[in-house]
């Protein structure tokens, strides 16, 4: 007998998914490196044309939007998300603990259409906060938040935040309460202690939540297609635009390529970063 | 795959025996070149502190880790290469490792289904191993509705159902509370006597290993250091870290004077000792050595006597039937000389500060060489 | 023990601040219910009058229907696949070294931050040229790569709570590895499966932007009908449609963490 018997069933279908993945990844590849030919499904020989027409200023600016609108989204997700996670791991009451994760996770489990129609009708002209000031008098037109970044963002933030606070409140739930106890025992109060003890130790499971609300939100299609209404161009939008209204494929690869290649790469500096913080931290 | 040997010069099949087995962990070797022969029914202890591969050994007797060289022998057959499960041993763990989701009476019959036994065979060993272990009527519960002491008595019975050719226990004690363990070890002791089981018990509690061993392997970094019966260990250690790993040990500042074969004279101050010559074998006369001596083996006595060291109380300790007294020996003993003294006399009759003479029974010491830099103690 | 006033307010505000929060987490939810018993056809808010008529319409159309059934298949295969891959991967993953270890995990976990148009767009480019065409495996193939980092996560969590000494034990005792495997660590496991499956089933029956590159007319399912519904009516069914999925949702999540512990499965319980 072998010392790892189950070594081969248990992996073999773990390869062949895998290598379906990387097929797919390559397909994508080789699609970026033909030429569109207009009017057809087929491609044509191979060129990079679509990698240079991505250097004009409208697929540019949409990176660039792009790019702006996942940092903003992941910003205000982590403020918003870290006092949850926090309360989260530190209620007492095991009913309250129940209440607070139902909430801050179902959304989690919703889907993108569903909540991003709900936003719709929160954020529309005739929607629940215009109707609302209206009737209270704050406001005498609609104000426009559909088809806006605003609106865009505020839904975004609403499908990451789930994912944020379970990522926050993993890292939480690990660091050792006796740290907090005896740095108040050293006379820190409790905002020197969360500054100088809690926030520094769940760095970790900032980054971790940062990256993905990132990731996620750059991977994000319903909710700017739908709350942007054409209005706010996204990676994610204009793959969809160039690979299903004009059918150019390649490229919309390229575009997706390129968009990879970002999600990486700002993934990959985000950890570098913390590790340089930790670095400084630890010195 | 199996070959019998009788690698034994005088013709016994031992139990269990290794010989030249290494283990590497990457580029730590766990176990180096361990060489032991335990005889059919004998307790063996594997004694040392943490990280000494005690329990890397135990790991390779039982099957759980592959060694990098040398070969295992359980009752005379070759198993280095045996999987775990075909090696036929009983192991008790630390945790008692016992099968959450089934009941007591189901994890005892485990080992039995494995091999096949008939279910009225089963039921009747089953209800003789609960008998054994006094939980008789405990078959049906969970392992968690029972207390740690009755956790273990499962886990042994459920090792010792299967007859195996060798039990292993991995510091079965340790997650006990201290007033159990004592009844535990004496428990555990019969039972084994009783059986006749090859057992060999990994522990890193000298007191344990004392108390229950027919012998004891001192191991440490590695290597196991000596192998003999406890009080000969306890008595006649073979190296430094068997004397201060086993019992408490005062250490003292000597010089070796003379070697006459396998003696030699070694002197704390005027004081002159015959040791045994083996383990300073290296020295030549007139250097340094270390001279060990057990707190129990020195008497307290008036100073300024010839041939004996003065020194001063630091401290009285009372515990109960007898009093420990720290001696305060400038230039002969680099810390603070431990004797204990039976009885509580010795609180009134040498008060803190008093200069007194100690006494060092001639025929309880040992002397080491110096502790070199690398070594470990 | 006597507290300073300004502990206190700190207690009071950040209570406060994680009531706007969640408040914030579940606006939508309650605006989208309000919508669903609205009677008219047009949002408008306060509703001036109730009726269920929207969610009769949403039960009853056509390609909700269709989007409905095709979902459950899909999601009944996709996370049943998944479930049966990624619990074995994991045991490989957490009790073995193998070559290539880091790379395979790196490449399955990946789907994680590789936008789902991304991997979307791939599998159609990759139909498209294999010839294999957009059936129902496309979709399922889809989904089992989605759904497969969260089963393995889920499984490798139970996996690092099964003491290894009860698989030592029971070797030791004379069982086979396939025995053990089967008496021992499958059965400590089956929490961590149920809840792994539960997790992959409830994540694929949702997914929307993979699925809507991937699927036909014929393939569709829930999420995009639902997408393709808002896009050409601006009626309440699909409010009504909403509350239906929010309620099951809640349910079964309520359920899961009644049975399973939520927190533990997500690992957001630490003490």
């Amino acid at each position: 007998m072998t010392a790892k018997p189950f070594l081969r069933p248990f992996v073999s279908p773990a390869v062949l998914l895998a290598f379906g993945l990387l097929a797919a990844m390559f397909a994508v590849l080789q699609y970026s490196v033909r030429a569109y030919v207009p009017g057809s499904l087929d491609v044509g020989g191979f060129t990079l044309e679509n990698f240079t027409t991505l250097l004009r200023p409208l697929y540019a600016l949409a990176f660039w939007q792009t790019v702006v609108l996942c940092l903003e989204t992941a910003a205000f997700t982590l403020l918003l998300g870290y006092p949850v996670a926090y309360a989260l791991v530190r209620v007492r009451s095991p009913a309250l603990k129940s209440v607070i994760l139902i909430i801050a996770v179902t959304p989690l489990f919703l889907g993108e259409v569903v909540r991003t129609y709900s936003w719709m009708i929160v954020l529309g002209n005739n929607g629940f906060v215009n109707s609302l000031l209206l009737a209270l008098g704050v406001i005498e037109r609609p104000v426009q938040m559909m088809f806006t970044t605003f609106g865009v963002v505020v839904a975004l933030v609403h499908v990451t935040l789930p994912i944020m606070v379970i990522m926050l409140a993993a890292g939480l739930s690990h660091i050792d309460l006796n740290y907090e106890k005896a740095a108040q025992s050293l006379g820190a109060g409790p905002i020197r202690t969360f500054m100088t003890v809690t926030l520094p130790l769940s760095m970790p499971g900032i980054v971790a939540g940062f990256s993905t609300a990132f990731a996620w939100t750059f991977s994000a299609f319903a909710t700017p297609q739908l709350i942007g209404g054409g209005k706010v161009n996204t990676v994610s939008t204009l793959v969809y635009q160039l690979g299903f209204a004009s059918f150019n494929f390649p490229f919309a690869a390229s575009l997706s390529l390129t968009g990879l290649a970002l999600t990486f790469a700002a993934i990959a500096l985000m950890r570098q970063g913390t590790r340089a913080l930790e670095r400084m931290g630890a010195q | 795959m199996s070959t019998v040997t009788e690698r034994s010069a005088a013709g016994t099949r031992m139990a269990v025996q290794l010989d030249g087995v290494t283990k590497r962990f990457g580029d730590s070797t766990a176990l180096h070149e361990a060489w032991l022969k335990i005889p059919p029914g004998e307790f063996m202890t594997l004694l040392g502190p943490s990280g000494c591969g005690k329990t890397t050994l135990l790991n390779l007797v039982a099957g759980f880790l592959e060694s990098d060289g040398g070969e295992i022998f359980i009752d005379g057959t070759l198993v280095t290469e045996t999987p775990a499960h075909r090696r036929e041993i009983g192991i008790v763990f630390q945790n008692y490792a016992l099968f959450p989701h089934m009941t007591v009476a189901k994890n005892i019959a485990y080992g039995l289904k494995t091999r096949g036994v008939n279910p009225a065979e089963i039921s009747e060993r089953v209800d003789e191993a609960l008998a054994m272990v006094k939980l008789t009527g405990y078959g049906e519960r969970r392992p968690r509705q029972l207390s740690g002491g009755q956790q273990q008595r499962v886990a042994l019975a459920r090792a010792l159902v299967i007859r195996p050719k060798v039990l292993l226990l991995d510091e079965p004690f340790s997650a006990l509370d201290k007033n159990l363990r004592g009844s535990m070890q004496v428990e555990l002791k019969e039972i084994q006597r009783r059986l006749g089981v090859t057992t060999i018990f990994v522990t890193h509690d000298q007191g344990e290993a004392l108390s229950m061993s027919d012998r004891i392997a001192v191991m440490s970094a590695g290597r196991i250091r000596q192998i003999a019966a406890p009080g000969e260990i306890y008595s006649r250690p073979g190296d430094r870290f068997v004397a201060s790993f086993v019992g408490d040990v005062n250490v003292f500042a000597g010089r070796l004077e003379s070697r006459d074969g396998d003696r030699s004279v070694v002197s704390v101050g005027d004081a002159a000792f015959s040791v045994t010559a083996q383990p300073t074998e290296a020295l030549s006369q007139g250097d340094a050595l270390d001279v060990f001596v057990r707190p129990e083996h020195i008497a307290v006595e008036t100073p300024d006597i010839a041939g004996r060291l003065n020194g001063t109380v630091a401290a009285q300790v009372f515990q109960g039937d007898h009093v420990d007294l720290y001696i305060d020996v400038p230039g002969r003993a680099r810390e603070w000389v431990l004797v204990r003294c039976p009885g509580v006399d010795a609180m009134t009759q040498w008060p803190k500060g008093q200069r007194v003479g100690l006494a060092i029974r001639p025929d309880a010491v040992a002397a080491f060489p110096k502790e070199s830099a690398g070594e470990q103690a | 023990m006597r507290r300073s006033l300004d502990r206190m307010a700190l207690d009071v505000s950040g209570k406060i601040l994680v009531l706007l929060i969640l408040a914030f987490i579940i606006l939508p939810a309650l605006v989208v219910t309000l919508t669903a018993f609205n009677d008219k056809a047009i949002l408008s808010f306060p509703p001036k009058a109730y009726s269920l008529r929207w969610f009769q319409r949403a039960v009853e159309y056509g390609d909700f229907r269709k989007g409905f059934w095709n979902g459950l298949i899909v999601t009944v295969w996709a996370s049943s696949i998944a479930l049966v891959i990624g619990a074995g991967f994991a045991y490989a993953l957490n009790r073995y070294s193998f070559p290539l270890k880091r790379t395979l995990e790196s490449i399955l976990l990946s789907p994680l931050v590789i936008p789902h148009f991304t991997i979307g767009l791939g599998l159609l480019m990759l139909s498209a040229l294999s010839g294999a065409g957009r059936g129902f495996p496309l979709v399922v193939f889809a989904h089992v790569v989605l759904v497969l980092p969260f089963v393995m996560r889920s499984v490798l969590i139970s996996l690092q709570n099964v003491d290894t000494r009860l698989e030592m034990a029971a070797a030791s005792l004379g069982a086979s590895p396939l025995r053990i495997l089967l008496t021992i660590t499958l059965p400590l496991l089956v929490p961590g499966l149920i809840s792994g499956w539960l997790f992959a089933a409830i994540l694929s029956f949702n997914e929307f932007t993979a699925t809507l590159f991937v699927s036909t007319q014929a393939t569709q399912t829930l999420p995009v009908a639902m997408y393709n519904y808002v896009r050409e009516y601006a009626d309440p069914t699909l409010a009504a449609l909403s509350v239906i999925y929010i309620v099951v949702t809640a349910a079964v999540l309520s359920l899961a963490n009644a049975f399973f512990g939520l927190g533990k499965v997500l690992n957001v319980d630490g003490h």
